[in-house]
């Protein structure tokens, strides 16, 4: 019932449309060619979370990227003496991205903090979907590379006086 | 069983006789000599129908020797045919005991010998090489006896008619005795040779079809059919001159039976002229003469295949002249029950080739305790296990288990105080059920019914499933089930129960993910065909794909005005998904979201083309067809490049009450309507308590949804029937509808169920994620420590903390042994292998 009303009053525009228009905004998509571009979008699903549910599991390999439309979620870290809060992230962040790329065993969780509507992308959808468009391979590239810089120099930035224990752990820009 | 049989590959062919049923055989003689007899009859008939009836124009006397003559064909033909039956009888009898016995003694050579034998070579010597031998048994003692017989009697009717002519004529006998054995054993030869090839090929085949993820991953389609052809070529020469020596037998065999007459004709047509054999006589004698071809030719034939079985028999048996390097069974004692100790003592395993696999290991553990094996792949880890498991025979030192040595124990006594778990364990075709209890089975009654009290119980068995997680895909596979009206329906109304249950304890919570069939909405995860038709198909013209093609209902789209709107939707569909997909390849990753199939892509591309240039209305009824069919299959659920007008949706609603009304009347057995009281038996359980559509592939939204339906079972007390028959699901040939993970966790749950006192998993839990790997590790920590003794190789080195003993081995040696912490303090091999090199040092 609630969903049906939903939809209702949403423009009459498809998922599909909506779903382009939300990528051309984005850093990443906004410059590809339009036919990538719509098969992106098509790829690309919506998923909702309600507050608790889980975007991301410590420890799975589940190979997705999650950008979000609205909502926030939380980013914790399980481990021997516990769960450790470590941050937040909110609408338009892309969070995920490196698990496209290739393996990855997640070592945070990532939660749902209020209602939260994502676009979704899976590992297998995107690498087929690179293959079709490898003029995007320098892109995904070079997009990566700003954004561990841009992490580790907010990171130097934002917490100019470490610790001196956490000072020798810094410089994964290097790696 | 009988006392000391020899095995079956050091039998002669000729023993098989012995061994087949005599009493068929001596029924066979009779018949056979009764037979002879009526095929000599004819011939003194004949003589006495031209020298007795038509001499002295007796017509009685003609009736009464044609109706005899008549008489002795019928009885002949008869005859001939039991014979047969009988031969037949005798032979696959004795050639479905030669294949048993071989099989069986196949199934207990040791491991080694098959890892040069490959499938193939032991399909084709159980099932092709075989079949001649069998034949060889059925023939045996009737034919040579027959053909000896009536050559005999012919031989002895002929003397009797003219000893001279007789002399003559079996003259050239002695000489094809003499011949046909020299090209036979030219034909003997290359057919040894044909057998050696066949296997061959048998075998390589085997290997590509096992190999074939090879073959498709690297491209090399042409180096394996290099392979093959050459071995084709050879088989080809060689039964080319097979053949010609077989023919040359025949051919000689025929020249020499084809001479005798000329000389008859010559010798007797001269009597005959000179007046010194009557004219009846000389035609008696010819008749007589070249019915000796017939007997004379079933004994060549019946020498060829005797050679043929002779070669093929023996070649097979040779090359299973292997001997099981363990005794089966134990004599005069039940198997023993050992404590679960195991001694190893200075022993070495050195495999063919002199490679020194193991090499004076030392090791104790005591009832209860737990021991990894680890090192790098190759130290001698598995071998170690296996040797421990009796798999491979070590060559010197000894092996202890429970005070008795390993190597001199029956196979039984090991599988009654032992379980192996290999690194790739093997499913079998058959039930989940049955690959569960395989190991029980084998223990209990050597598996001849699974019924028997001592097996586990339902209770055991989940309790096992559960343990090694293997618990939840059962219950899917239940879940996943198809009842079938005639068998199920008590179970149908209980389920029915449970569906109203669980949409009133968890409809609410569970909205977001589920959505529920309800009469009055429309479905937006359902297709337009189901929200039409608001059921399930029970016949095959109803379903989606072929509605677009049912008159019936393209007449009700007509009808209720709705074939216009459908057809818009399915252009619209079609443009769209055309516009989006139309250059990607069909592979199904791109295709999940679409209405089109991958391989329908290109047809629709040319439609929208179409499309593009007419309206809907000029479009050819095939091209309209397609479009409908792309407007049933759609989704908004699923398909999202189209936007579903909101006036569609109560056009839909309108027309479903409709059709409901229409199809009731004209066909109500079509289709069985969504209704809350109704089980609907084409569909899966799952979908029968669920009662609806899941919005989300999201893992975790199907565990909520998993955990709901599991807590609704429970308080109905079904669950355990729901996992009874998941587990009937046929897990398909080598369990191939298994995963991995699924596969290997059967094995370790097998072997579990059976509880023996010596645990031995060699990488048992290697294709394990992580969750179900420490789950069975914490098991073996909780609940088999101090019961069973644990021997477990391990590569993962994080879940070794708990063992009581730590061997790392390294060249077949083992280098250091001890509990977690003393070698870590040591900072020996073991903390080399757990932090790299660079941190040991």
């Amino acid at each position: 019932m609630n969903s049906s009303m939903e939809r209702r009053q949403q423009s009459e525009s498809s998922e599909f449309q909506q779903n382009l228009e939300e990528l051309r905004q984005m850093d990443f998509f906004s410059a590809l060619s339009i036919e990538a571009l719509k098969v992106f979008a098509y790829l690309f699903t919506r998923e909702k979370f309600k507050p608790g549910d889980h975007l991301i599991h410590q420890e799975d390999n589940d190979g997705k990227a999650f950008y979000i439309l609205s909502g926030t979620a939380v980013v914790v870290r399980q481990d021997e003496r516990g769960e450790t809060n470590l941050g937040e992230f909110g609408e338009g962040d892309f969070l995920g991205g490196l698990a496209l790329l290739g393996d990855m065993r997640r070592l945070f969780s990532v939660r749902a903090h209020t209602d939260l509507l994502c676009l979704v992308m899976t590992r297998e959808k995107f690498t087929k979907a690179i293959e079709q468009f490898p003029e995007l391979v320098p892109r995904v590239m070079e997009t990566m590379v700003k954004r561990v810089r841009l992490w580790e120099k907010r990171l130097l930035l934002e917490h100019g006086g470490l610790c001196d224990q956490c000072r020798k752990k810094v410089g994964v820009s290097l790696i | 069983m009988g006392k000391v049989k020899p095995p079956v590959v050091n039998r002669s062919l000729w023993s098989w006789i012995l061994t087949s049923n005599l009493k068929l055989q001596a029924l066979l003689l009779v018949v056979i000599v009764i037979a002879v007899f009526t095929r000599v009859l004819p011939l003194e008939m004949q003589k006495r129908i031209v020298n007795e009836a038509i001499r002295f124009g007796e017509l009685e006397l003609l009736f009464r020797y044609c109706g005899l003559y008549l008489a002795a064909v019928v009885l002949a033909v008869s005859l001939k045919y039991l014979i047969n039956v009988l031969q037949n009888l005798i032979g696959e009898t004795v050639l479905a005991d030669m294949r048993k016995e071989l099989y069986h003694h196949i199934l207990t050579l040791p491991l080694n010998f098959f890892r040069k034998t490959q499938p193939g070579l032991v399909v084709s010597s159980l099932v092709t090489e075989l079949a001649t031998a069998g034949n060889f048994v059925g023939m045996a003692i009737a034919v040579p006896v027959t053909s000896v017989l009536t050559l005999l009697a012919f031989a002895a009717f002929l003397l009797w008619l003219n000893p001279l002519l007789a002399v003559i004529s079996l003259s050239i006998y002695p000489l094809v005795l003499f011949l046909v054995p020299m090209v036979q054993r030219r034909a003997n030869l290359a057919n040894k040779e044909r057998v050696d090839v066949t296997r061959t090929l048998s075998g390589k085949i085997g290997e590509a079809i096992t190999g074939i993820h090879e073959i498709h991953g690297n491209g090399s389609y042409r180096i394996e059919n290099r392979k093959y052809d050459k071995m084709v070529e050879a088989l080809r020469k060689v039964r080319v001159s097979w053949n010609l020596y077989k023919f040359g037998v025949k051919v000689l065999n025929n020249f020499f039976n084809n001479l005798s007459p000329f000389l008859i004709f010559i010798v007797g047509g001269y009597l005959a002229i000179k007046g010194r054999l009557d004219l009846g006589a000389l035609v008696a004698f010819i008749s007589a003469q070249e019915k000796l071809y017939e007997p004379w030719k079933e004994l060549i034939e019946f020498y060829q295949v005797y050679q043929d079985a002779t070669v093929r028999y023996s070649r097979t048996m040779e090359y299973f002249d292997t001997q099981p390097e363990h005794t089966l069974e134990p004599e005069d004692r039940e198997p023993y029950e050992l404590a679960g100790s195991i001694e190893v003592k200075d022993l070495s395993f050195v495999a063919e080739g002199g490679i020194q696999l193991l090499d004076n290991i030392n090791l104790t553990l005591k009832p209860g305790e737990q021991l990894a094996l680890v090192g790098f792949s190759g130290s001698g880890k598995s071998t170690l296990a296996q040797c421990i498991g009796q798999l491979y025979r070590y060559t010197s030192g000894h092996v202890l288990l429970g005070g008795k040595e390993v190597k001199d124990l029956s196979k039984k006594d090991v599988i009654y105080n032992t379980g192996f778990v290999s690194q790739t364990p093997f499913t079998f075709e058959g039930t989940i059920r049955e690959n569960l209890l395989y190991s029980c089975a084998a223990v209990v009654n050597g598996g001849e019914t699974l019924e028997v009290e001592a097996m586990p119980s339902l209770d055991d068995m989940i309790e096992t499933l559960q343990q090694t997680g293997i618990f939840v895909d059962v219950l899917r596979f239940g879940l996943n089930t198809i009842l079938l009206y005639d068998e199920h329906q008590e179970l149908a109304a209980k389920l029915v129960r449970v569906r109203e249950n669980f949409r009133r304890d968890f409809g609410e919570e569970l909205a977001d993910y589920v959505e529920f069939f309800d009469e009055d909405e429309y479905l937006y995860h359902s297709n337009v065909a189901v929200n039409l038709t608001f059921g399930s198909a029970n016949k095959e013209n109803y379903t989606v794909e072929k509605l677009p093609e049912n008159d019936y209902f393209r007449q009700f789209t007509d009808e209720a005005d709705l074939t216009r709107p459908l057809l818009t939707l399915g252009a619209d569909l079609c443009r769209q998904t055309v516009d989006i997909l139309g250059n990607l390849p069909p592979e199904n990753v791109f295709f999940e979201q679409s209405p089109i199939g991958p391989h329908e892509l290109e047809d629709y591309k040319e439609l929208a083309k179409r499309i593009a240039k007419k309206r809907l209305h000029q479009l050819t009824s095939q091209d309209q067809t397609s479009l409908l069919r792309l407007a049933l299959r759609f989704t908004p659920g699923i398909h999202k490049m189209v936007r579903m007008p909101s006036i569609f949706e109560e056009f839909i609603l309108e027309s479903r009450a409709l059709f409901k009304e229409k199809i009731s009347e004209d066909d109500p057995k079509a289709i069985t309507f969504y209704q809350t009281s109704e089980y609907i038996y084409s569909k899966t359980i799952l979908d029968n308590i669920l009662f609806g559509k899941t919005k989300t592939v999201n893992p975790h939204a199907e565990e909520k949804i998993n955990q709901s339906i599991i807590q609704v079972l429970i308080e109905e007390d079904l669950l355990e029937t729901i996992v009874e028959i998941g587990m009937e699901f046929q897990v398909g040939s080598k369990g191939d509808r298994l995963s991995g993970g699924q596969r290997q966790k059967l094995a370790i749950a097998r072997i579990f169920l059976k509880a023996p006192g010596v645990l031995i998993m060699d990488e048992a839990t290697s294709a394990l994620d992580n969750n179900s790997q420490s789950r069975i590790q914490g098991l073996l920590d909780s609940r088999w420590k101090g019961k069973s003794t644990l021997i477990a190789v391990v590569h993962r080195l994080d879940i070794i903390k708990g063992y009581d003993k730590i061997a790392v081995m390294k060249a077949g040696r083992i280098g250091e042994i001890g509990t977690y912490e003393e070698l870590m303090n040591r900072k020996g091999m073991l903390y080399e292998l757990i932090y790299g090199k660079k941190a040991a040092v």
